[in-house]
């Protein structure tokens, strides 16, 4: 039992112990949580007694808190652009009414891009300083099937990092993997995220609700919020309600993949409060298809699966979650080399040196990945009206690498070249006061503990113990039209690695690392007109270095690089500033954002001038070393509407990256790109309730901004792919079905985008049609 | 309410606490079962007369990398054979190839100002009757002194089929010994 690790779980019960408040026994008051359509929590609505011109807002978690009323009968108003208000009444009889309000949309049946649309609206209130971009049900479900890389890559600022078909991580403004943290059902995910080939162990099936917060968000969030903060939440709990469920079911042309998800959820009414969910869901896919190829070995398979309960009571909530993330997938044979000839020669044949057939069989060399997750979150009101929110979690991440080939087993693919073990506890305490006047805020400590163990065999990621503590505070003044935002937040990370003198061979040695840090958060929504915002924030983020960029050393697979980690790297810092336009009208939409990100103490890796030479052949050698970098940028949403009938939008994104001190652009920066995106709602009737189709266009420009000195190519032209499909929604008896048929790279057009790591080897997949189809049943 | 939730939160940081004194000692035992080729042995024998030179990498990752020079007699024919060994493991990883011949293959390529005065040609066939060149016959013609170099690559045939001419993607092995002609 290590003394600082012990020392630290003091500290912890220590704070938890005094965080006790004075009770303030205010006069009446009412109180309650605004919800959405999907029981979400519904931050930003203003409730307001209009004959007592008393008013607030909803904060994160959709509670809000008036106080200070005399006895006797008030109307209570519940707006929120984009849904039906809600009046209702009011009798102060008691000392607490405690109030909870469902919104329901204006537009339900009408196109679901204007409602999404709507849901941007969200982003613009006082609520976010910062540029946000939300998916909702109704959009994750017309992705249905994806990976979650690939579910948020049309969003403004967002693009993903794949490598080859099977995996694809989100880069938001040009940052990802230990840039920017995925909260999954409240959680920081923990997996082995320490390269661009591992993406994040979650199945976008289960979550109802995905938030993309974009630039640093260092103090709620923690460290590693550098580039942004990608928060999945799964759907809210029913309570008081018969057994329902949901059939998901989608299938794809181009790697004939299938996908389904079964859902099924109830509360029961004798537990006032409970509600329950059983989820479960798979994909299984097989080789990928660029126009001209096949891609060999990219098949993948996928069985996930989470059960969630919950009780929520005036004063008390508690849910538990569990969730498992179980893969298998393959990984392109043509992009197993051996040195960097064998990879010079692969570039210039341009095309796989094998004519492989489609098939579903996963060989070597694959990955398995398998991810549980428990967390218990519990909430309760003190007497003083704040809220007390503690959440734990539990994670466990297994991840196995095969090689394509091993000399010591008897067949491939039975035996892992390597195996990495990571387990992580974290838990997070907040006190989320109420408003008091004009302010509102939380106050919040967090630990997390991890152990990362190498399996029997290889040996990559050094085993290490880390604890990580943060105590952090956050604050938010609101005045009419105006919203100010400060934050602070104090990290600390002890760090204890068992790394080796040499990859192989050499003495395991015990190293000792401590990082700390203080990050902090100022920002402003002024509203300046019923339908324009305008947002600033200047954020700081902080990381410690990864233990791969500590200790990594040897040849990174499919690059053909040599890279050495450096044990003397001290964290990385940014800040960032970024200015965001918002409109909402009752026929557009529009958030332009623009932001200068400022790196300090930026982990690349350094090109050196000699090669490795080993007796494999030679090796460009990179170490992990530190600059100053700027990465500059804009992105956007616009949308519109012409009519009823017709709307059209546009996503564009673009970055910049510049390393400061060698004067010369980031590697592997993605590419400028607009999508333009036009729909037509046909008519509905009684039965039909949706109908529309629409069509879509992709630009990506070729990546001129490069540094010649490191690339090994030019990065690959620039592509423009099309894409069309038709949605609609039909009641079969009491169940309202929905449908949609989509066709992407109606063209077939044989691409490589910049940021596709299997560039240098093969295209991208090829034209794709898919399927989806949504079965409700039971409460419909 | 609260007297559960004080509990459950008391319970939830001793988990936090005792989970937090777990051991992350490496295990020595087991690390590095990766592919791996760390020495390679080319022998040539002429008559009575044998030479060795060895190329090693301990670690296979390049540190400490040693290969020894070729020094070869002018009007000579030498018969040749290659060891490979993963000194790490302690494998004979020349048992393998041996077992996989059909998915092997050697490259003998002579440069510099040896390559007319130097011939290799393999001797071994696989089960399809393609070269291996685990064995080989190095032919130096006459002439004065000269040097040069001789790389030793070995290619990995895996889904590429092999033809017995073009190498793979795959390299195993890629070494270059210097010669010199006496």
């Amino acid at each position: 039992m290590s003394v600082t690790t012990c020392r630290l779980a003091g500290a912890l019960i220590l704070v938890m112990s005094v965080v006790g408040l004075p009770t303030d026994s205010s006069a009446q008051s009412v109180q309650g949580r605004v919800l959405d359509e999907e029981r979400m929590p519904l931050p930003g609505t203003q409730i307001v007694i209009p004959t007592l011109n008393q008013g607030t807002v909803s904060d994160e978690e959709g509670r809000y808190f008036l106080d200070h009323l005399e006895p006797g009968t008030y109307i209570v108003e519940y707006r929120f652009i984009g849904y039906k208000s809600e009046i209702r009444t009011i009798e102060m009889k008691s000392e607490i009414v405690v109030l909870d309000v469902q919104m329901v949309p204006e537009n339900v049946y009408l196109d679901e891009a204007v409602i999404t649309a709507e849901h941007q609206k969200e982003a613009m209130l006082k609520r976010s300083t910062q540029s946000v971009t939300v998916l909702r049900a109704a959009d994750l479900d017309s992705k249905s099937g994806l990976t979650l890389g690939e579910t948020l890559k049309d969003l403004p600022g967002v693009t993903t990092l794949s490598t080859g078909p099977s995996i694809s991580k989100p880069v938001i403004r040009g940052l990802h993997s230990q840039r920017l943290v995925v909260l999954n059902a409240g959680v920081a995910q923990e997996g082995q995220q320490w390269g661009g080939e591992h993406a994040p162990e979650i199945d976008p099936f289960a979550m109802a609700r995905v938030e993309v917060i974009k630039g640093a968000a260092g103090v709620e969030h923690g460290v590693g919020a550098i580039g942004g903060v990608i928060r999945l939440d799964p759907p809210d709990l029913p309570t008081n309600e018969s057994i329902s469920g949901r059939l998901m079911i989608s299938a794809f042309s181009n790697n004939r993949q299938g996908a389904g998800s079964l859902a099924l959820q109830g509360g029961p009414k004798a537990i006032r409060g409970f509600g329950w969910r059983l989820q479960g869901s798979m994909r299984r896919a097989g080789d990928s298809q660029t126009p001209d190829w096949v891609i060999g070995n990219s098949a993948f398979q996928e069985f996930d699966g989470s059960v969630s309960l919950g009780i929520e009571r005036e004063a008390f909530h508690l849910h538990a979650y569990y969730s498992h993330f179980g893969t298998t997938l393959g990984l392109f044979k043509g992009a197993h080399i051996g040195n960097m000839d064998d990879l010079l020669a692969a570039i210039e044949r341009g095309h796989p040196s094998v004519d492989y057939t489609f098939s579903y069989t996963i060989k070597a060399p694959k990955q398995t990945i398998n991810h549980d997750l428990v967390t218990i979150e519990s909430q309760f009101r003190l007497d003083t009206g704040d809220w007390i929110e503690a959440q734990y979690g539990l994670q466990s991440n297994r991840r196995e690498e095969y090689d394509a080939h091993c000399r010591f087993c008897e067949e491939p693919g039975k035996k892992p070249a390597f195996g990495l073990s990571l387990t992580t506890h974290s838990l997070d305490l907040k006190l989320r006061q109420k408003p008091r006047g004009r302010l509102l805020g939380v106050i919040g400590i967090s630990g997390m503990n991890q152990t990362n163990t190498n399996n029997e065999t290889g040996y990559l990621i050094p085993n290490f113990k880390a604890l990580t503590g943060g105590i952090f505070t956050r604050q938010t003044w609101v005045q009419g039209p105006l919203t100010l935002e400060a934050g602070m937040r104090y990290n600390y990370r002890w760090l204890e690695a068992y790394p080796r003198d040499s990859v192989r061979s050499g003495e395991f040695t015990l190293q000792n690392h401590t990082y700390s840090s203080l990050t902090a958060v100022f920002g402003a929504v002024w509203q300046f007109s019923d339908h324009w915002s305008l947002a600033s924030n200047l954020g700081s983020a902080w990381r410690p270095p990864g233990v791969n960029e500590l200790y990594n050393f040897g040849v990174h697979h499919g690059t053909a690089q040599f890279e050495t980690g450096n044990p003397t790297l001290g964290g990385e810092r940014n800040y960032n500033v970024d200015l965001t336009l918002r409109h909402v009208a009752d026929h557009s939409v529009a958030e332009i954002s623009v932001y200068n990100n400022q790196m300090t103490g930026y982990i690349y890796l350094h090109p050196e001038v000699d090669p490795v030479v080993t007796i494999r052949g030679t090796f460009p050698s990179f170490i992990y070393s530190q600059t100053n970098a700027v990465l500059r940028g804009i992105d956007g949403l616009l949308s519109h509407d012409f009519g009823d009938r017709f709307g059209m939008s546009v996503v564009g994104s673009l970055v910049r990256g510049r390393d400061i001190k060698s004067e010369r652009h980031l590697i592997s920066m993605p590419s400028d790109r607009l999508t333009l995106n036009g729909h037509v709602n046909l008519p509905t009737g009684s039965r039909i309730r949706e109908s529309e189709f629409h069509v879509e266009t992709l630009l990506v420009r070729k990546q001129n901004r490069f540094p010649a000195e490191i690339e090994l190519v030019e990065p690959p032209s620039g592509y423009a792919l099309l894409g069309a499909g038709y949605k609609g929604a039909f009641f079969f008896g009491p169940s309202l079905i929905r449908f949609s048929l989509d066709i992407n790279n109606i063209a077939n057009v044989a691409y490589r985008d910049y940021l596709s790591r299997f560039r240098y080897f093969v295209d991208d997949p090829g034209r794709n049609i898919s399927f989806r189809l949504q079965l409700p049943f039971g409460r419909s | 309410m609260k007297f559960p939730i004080r509990t459950l939160l008391v319970l939830l940081l001793l988990s936090f606490t005792l989970n937090a004194c777990d051991s992350a000692e490496p295990d020595h035992d087991h690390a590095g079962e990766e592919e791996l080729i760390t020495r390679v042995v080319v022998t040539l024998t002429s008559g009575t007369d044998t030479i060795t030179a060895t190329a090693n990498d301990p670690d296979g990752d390049g540190t400490g990398f040693e290969i020894d020079p070729i020094v070869l007699s002018s009007g000579t024919t030498y018969s040749g054979s290659i060891a490979l060994w993963d000194d790490v493991n302690l494998e004979n990883i020349t048992e393998e190839i041996e077992e996989e011949d059909d998915e092997h293959q050697f490259f003998y390529t002579v440069g510099g100002g040896v390559s007319d005065r130097v011939d290799v040609s393999i001797t071994d066939r696989d089960s399809n009757n393609l070269p291996v060149g685990l064995t080989f016959d190095l032919v130096v013609s006459d002439g004065g002194p000269a040097s040069g170099t001789l790389n030793v690559v070995l290619s990995h045939f895996d889904d590429q089929p092999k033809n017995g001419s073009d190498r793979s993607d795959e390299t195993d092995v890629n070494v270059t010994f210097t010669i010199s002609l006496q």
